[in-house]
């Protein structure tokens, strides 16, 4: 699903210039290039997140950018090792 | 549910301040997009964060804490947390899979796998999309050019080969989704549905039509123009052809898998003039033959 600009910010609550401010930082990478951009379910859910580490547990940007990072990279491991499991099951057993 | 102060762990006289510390030491633990894989934490998860609904609202816990409003009341619709979507297959822009490029260096057959993977997921196909697209009996006899609206708005050139069947399911390759990298794009998939036709129908590769003709056509043969799915033919029907008598155009049907094609069965069909006819009824009366023949003589009661 493709949200636009305005609809994100009604959608996540959140005001212009913190907008500006998580896309400048990376903490949101969202599709087309400025001021045509489209933002997805993805980016919602990932607004959500950061607004959680900042607010309930108190996280200071430095912070965020950290654990953004790793969450990444524990998700692409992830994906990596459900693709492992698969290839594993698919390919047949020598003897 | 049980009782929000005993889930957070905190009494019941417990400050504003050290509710919201309760929760937040907990919900650092037990964050369902902190521990991606782990139902359990998720579970408890939801359980903090409807007991910190309640009671971390002042206004809420002083309703809660009159019994004004149970545990029940606060608990929250299920929500999509931001690992439903990192996780998914489909690209996103935060994808990272630096954090084991190491492992992928080595020359074992785990790195060997490991490159594989990656290599899949960096070029991956697009998906197929799959699409109806109805058409008309005619059309799937003669062949025809149809172009399809995609539900992303896009369009679509079919060329629907003749002789199609229902169901059958035309692979345009290329023309699915995009895919990530080298991948490539997916294929369309489109299954035929034909629609009923008011004359025609078919069985196997032969066309089947009912053909209403004239009581004198019937009695004394005629050369009449029979409708096909591609135009009209001429016909020789003989000389007392009767209602249920069937004939056969070679080559009229559809196209066969092997070449050639089927033919067209012409089932006839004997109609007497619509509003009663004063010379018919008349000759029929005096015509003896009439009296005489048996046409029930294998339906007798």
């Amino acid at each position: 699903m493709k949200i636009s600009r305005e609809q994100f910010l009604s959608l996540s609550g959140m005001a212009d210039e913190m907008l500006n401010a998580w896309i400048e930082e990376e903490w949101l990478i969202p599709r087309g290039s400025s001021p045509e951009l489209s933002f997805s379910e993805i980016d919602i859910a990932r607004a959500r997140l950061i607004r959680e580490l900042r607010v309930d547990f108190g996280v200071n940007d430095e912070g965020v950018g950290v654990i953004l990072n790793l969450v990444d990279q524990l998700h692409g491991m992830r994906r990596t090792l459900r693709e492992l499991r698969q290839e594993v099951r698919t390919t047949p057993e020598q003897d | 549910m049980n009782d929000p102060y005993e889930t957070l762990g905190v009494a019941p006289t417990a400050s504003a301040e050290d509710i919201q510390k309760a929760y937040r030491k907990l919900a650092k633990k037990l964050h369902p997009d902190l521990n991606p894989g782990n139902a359990e934490a998720e579970e408890k998860f939801k359980e903090i964060a409807s007991a910190y609904g309640l009671v971390g609202d002042a206004e809420k816990r002083k309703r809660f804490d009159s019994g004004e409003i149970d545990a029940a009341g606060a608990e929250r619709p299920p929500q999509h947390y931001y690992k439903d979507y990192a996780s998914s297959e489909q690209d996103h822009p935060y994808a990272d899979n630096s954090g084991f490029a190491d492992f992928m260096d080595s020359e074992d057959a785990f790195a060997e796998l490991l490159r594989r993977s990656a290599r899949a997921q960096a070029n991956r196909r697009g998906h197929d999309l799959e699409v109806r697209l109805p058409i008309e009996f005619i059309e799937s006899i003669a062949g025809a050019n149809k172009r399809l609206i995609l539900p992303d708005g896009g369009t679509l050139d079919v060329d629907i080969p003749p002789g199609i069947t229902e169901g059958q399911v035309l692979r345009l390759r290329g023309k699915g989704a995009p895919g990530s990298g080298k991948g490539g794009f997916g294929d369309a998939l489109i299954e035929v549905e034909i629609k009923p036709d008011r004359l025609f129908t078919r069985q196997g590769d032969d066309i089947y039509l009912e053909l209403p003709v004239t009581l004198t056509e019937a009695v004394l043969g005629a050369r009449i123009k029979v409708p096909t799915p591609t135009g009209a033919v001429s016909m020789a029907m003989p000389k007392g052809s009767n209602t249920g008598t069937t004939l056969r155009l070679r080559g009229k049907g559809a196209p066969r898998h092997a070449g050639g094609y089927g033919d067209q069965l012409v089932k006839l069909k004997v109609m007497l003039p619509q509003e009663p006819d004063p010379e018919l009824e008349a000759f029929v009366s005096n015509w003896e033959g009439g009296k005489t023949y048996n046409p029930r003589e294998e339906v007798k009661p």
